[in-house]
């Protein structure tokens, strides 16, 4: 038994003993105080502290447990992480760990080009795969689950009805554990799973009315009809051109130009070049719209007149012929950026919650009286959103920002159940590399996971200082 | 008639602000209703799967809900897997007397002797839909071919984590909370800044030291090596600081006036009247530790007999990938909890990070 739990037991039983003689000959209990002898019996540090040095050593007795745990089992392994790095062998006791100065980082520094990770040595090469994947990720999912939660929040806060159901929705994965959610992602993601059986079946039927006589035409039909509606909303009368509607028509401008893809006459490729130019435009256009310029009419509708001269040009039964549909094994498949691509929406399905009901106190402590001073104002919902709502909720979008960065760069649990680092090292991560190179090798390197942790705790400080000195003239508004 | 309309489309909002359903409201619902699909058919489709039979999991059926083949006992032969065989417009059940060839020997239930040839394809096989309890009680009660997931076990380990974990750091927490919110002494600020300080550290690059700190205290591999270095939580005296700073202080002067104890003041006075805040933080604090997973992994893999549920649903994931029906029964069995926690206190949940805006 380690001398440790010795000694707590000593002070448990000198608590228990001492304390019941103490009390007992300072109050009287009776047999029905029992719960009351046993709640000052808990507290008997405290009541010693007060006899002792009067109620001016009562908070420090009232913070002792919590601070104890907090030194032991927080500050002290932050600065016992340095000395670790700094030693070698697989020794867990830490007196009998030999001083072997800065070897364990000279290991990961070893590398002829730092950009190349598998120039490194063994060491060097799993901890930058893991970092660069890392930086890869957190470069991604921080702007797509602020961007989500954002605009989740945005919705939320509407009046609707409902609104506590919706809320209390997209809090249910917050809820849930990282195993449990693999499991259920794993199962769904099968290469025989739901999700591709789905898609089969949908891409079998679309296929098959595709291949009806006649749908050529009615396809053609329905998307011109679309296309007028929206532009004609888009165009109403009297009125500036509504922001939604313009933004309903860029979409179908662009999905129409890809389908037709003049640009194929020029250059005979199969990689759908028009999506460019395609983008170009739908973006200038609604640069037009959202900045009020009197050119946004004649855009919308000389876009319009190009979508209807596009649109007899596309073959649509060849458009929705999905016949060549094959299931991906989507957590495994290497080099085609599923297994990534599935972290980062697994990642966001599941914490995107969290952020949404912070941003949504946010939204929330926003004084009402600016909205109507806006609308009295007649302000745009475009222009209302970049002047009150955004400025006014940034100090929490930096918060969120923070949180976000800090727990996507630990990402370990859903990506370790879901891919285990895979295909290859594709996912790698990591906190992944230093738990392995720790607890999960068969000849374990505390040293060397140490020194990963103080080199991760460089980047995330770095990183967040960053932040915050970017984002600091927008939250001190 | 328009009445109707108008009356189904109006939103919410006082009279003169009613209007009816523009685009913005149709994009707003349908962003909503999009969003929560995408959240529960994934966990409904596990739920579904879970009471599938094993046969129908391992071949990957898609249908809405659990068909399995009827299996009879056959007189003399024993159980066996029933087929449809439809035959100049009479169908029969039969069952397989052999392997399954291009034309498969089979013979009638009800006239086990004659043995027909009938082609592979002929063969629909007879299915009735029947939940899959087993999947559930063989793990729970330990029986059937399910020995190895001692769920019981697991269960009352986790149990034990979670209750005691919360009770200490409810009580722990808000010993502080007190002491930071009651009092004025010095080094009050230092422990306020100390406390915010630990939020900011990932708990992730402490891994390792914390693994020795945990082993030199001789509680590595222990369930008290995940209890106590998760006990003191910064979001929990952050939140009953919030709370306690505003009970009034006249209370306490009453209290030391009747001449009580500054302990008895703490749990007689402060801890009843913070008792929402306290409730927050014990249903955070259980939802925290019931789905911990891998500071559990590494204190208490060693030990089977001290896995938590989630560790031990790793675990049996992964060495027994075939078992599939058992994987998604256990993921239900420790969904549920979680979701009836949920359910029932949602308001609080969300209302209480939404006031600290922590985790």
């Amino acid at each position: 038994m380690a001398p440790a739990a010795l000694l707590l037991y000593a002070i448990c039983l000198l608590w228990i003993v001492g304390g019941s003689v103490w009390l007992l000959a300072r109050r009287r209990y009776g047999v029905r105080n029992v719960g009351e002898f046993a709640m000052d019996l808990l507290g008997f540090p405290v009541e010693i502290a007060q006899s002792l040095w009067g109620r001016s050593g009562v908070p420090y007795a009232f913070l002792l447990p919590n601070m104890m745990i907090f030194g032991f089992f927080t500050f002290a392994p932050m600065l016992l992480n340095f000395w670790v790095s700094l030693t070698g062998g697989d020794s867990i006791a830490l007196l009998s760990r030999p001083f072997i100065g800065i070897a364990n980082y000279r290991d990961i520094f070893n590398c002829s080009d730092m950009l190349v990770p598998k120039t490194c040595s063994n060491a060097g090469f799993t901890f930058w795969t893991g970092m660069f994947n890392t930086l890869f990720f957190v470069l991604i999912q921080v702007p797509v689950m602020c961007a989500v939660a954002l605009i989740t929040a945005l919705v939320v806060n509407k009046s609707l009805s409902g609104r506590g159901f919706w809320r209390a929705m997209f809090f249910y994965p917050v809820m849930l554990s990282p195993v449990v959610i693999a499991n259920i992602w794993k199962w769904i993601l099968n290469r025989k799973g739901i999700l591709n059986a789905g898609l089969d079946n949908s891409a079998e039927t679309v296929t098959a009315l595709a291949g009806m006589a006649g749908f050529d035409i009615f396809a053609t039909i329905l998307f011109a009809v679309l296309l007028l509606i929206c532009s004609e909303r888009a165009l109403r009368a009297g009125a500036e051109p509504s922001m939604l509607w313009a933004a309903l028509f860029s979409l179908l401008f662009v999905a129409v130009v890809v389908w037709a893809d003049p640009l194929q006459l020029i250059w005979q490729t199969d990689t759908r070049l028009s999506l460019y130019p395609a983008l170009i435009l739908a973006g200038g256009l609604l640069w037009l719209v959202s900045t009020g310029r009197r050119l946004a009419r004649a855009a919308i509708v000389g876009l319009g007149v190009v979508a209807v001269l596009l649109l007899l040009t596309i073959q649509f039964d060849a458009v929705f012929d999905f016949s060549d549909f094959r299931p991906v094994n989507w957590l495994v498949t290497p080099r085609t950026g599923w297994p990534f691509f599935w972290l980062i929406f697994v990642f966001t399905w599941s914490h995107m919650g969290f952020y949404m009901l912070i941003l949504l106190a946010g939204l929330q402590a926003i004084p009402s009286d600016l909205y109507e001073a806006a609308k009295m104002d007649a302000a745009r919902p475009l222009r209302v959103f970049f002047r009150i709502t955004l400025p006014l909720v940034m100090p929490t979008f930096t918060v969120v920002l923070v949180l976000c960065l800090i727990r996507s760069f630990q990402v370990f649990d859903e990506v370790w159940l879901l891919t285990g680092g895979g295909p290859g090292r594709e996912t790698f991560m990591v906190v992944q590399n230093i738990f392995e190179v720790a607890f999960a090798s068969d000849n374990p390197d505390y040293g060397e996971a140490a020194a990963g942790s103080v080199l991760m705790a460089v980047v995330i400080a770095v990183f967040t200082f960053f932040q915050l000195f970017v984002t600091r003239r927008q939250s001190e508004f | 008639m328009t009445r109707i309309v108008t009356f189904l489309t109006r939103t919410k909002g006082s009279a003169d602000k009613a209007h009816r359903f523009g685009a913005q409201d149709y994009l707003a619902y349908g962003y909503l209703l999009l969003g929560v699909l995408i959240i529960l058919i994934p966990v409904s489709w596990t739920l579904l799967s879970s009471i599938k039979s094993e046969e129908a999991l391992s071949g990957f059926d898609t249908r809405l809900l659990p068909y399995s083949q009827i299996v009879k006992d056959i007189p003399g032969i024993g159980e066996k897997p029933i087929y449809t065989l439809t035959e100049d417009g009479q169908t029969q059940e039969v069952f397989k007397q052999g392997p399954t060839r291009r034309v498969t020997e089979v013979s009638p239930v009800a006239n086990p002797e004659t043995i027909l040839e009938v082609p592979r394809t002929e063969l629909k096989p007879s299915e009735e839909i029947r939940i899959a309890t087993e999947n559930y009680l063989n793990p729970l009660l330990q029986r059937g071919d399910q020995k190895y997931f001692n769920f019981n076990l697991l269960l009352w380990n986790t149990v034990f984590v979670t209750v005691t974990a919360t009770l200490i750091t409810l009580l722990i927490n808000s010993m502080a909370a007190f002491a930071l919110s009651k009092y004025r002494f010095r080094g009050r600020l230092t422990c306020t800044i100390l406390i915010i300080a630990t939020l900011l550290i990932p708990s992730t690059i402490i891994l390792v030291s914390l693994f020795f700190v945990v082993w030199s205290f001789g509680i590595f591999g222990s369930l008290w090596g995940v209890i106590i270095p998760a006990a003191a939580t910064p979001t929990g005296v952050f939140l009953l600081r919030q709370y306690m700073l505003t009970i009034p202080d006249e209370l306490l002067e009453a209290a030391r006036m009747d001449a009580a104890s500054e302990w008895r003041i703490y749990w007689r006075i402060v801890l009843p009247l913070s008792l929402p805040a306290l409730s927050v933080l014990a249903i955070l604090s259980v939802i925290w530790r019931w789905n911990d997973f891998l500071w559990p992994l590494i204190v208490l893999i060693s030990d089977p007999s001290q896995h938590t549920i989630q560790i031990g649903l790793t675990t049996f994931s992964g060495e027994f990938n075939t078992d599939q029906n058992y994987i998604l029964a256990m993921t239900v069995v420790s969904l549920i909890p979680v979701t009836l926690v949920f359910v029932w206190l949602q308001r609080f949940i969300t209302t209480g990070i939404a006031t600290t805006g922590l985790k």
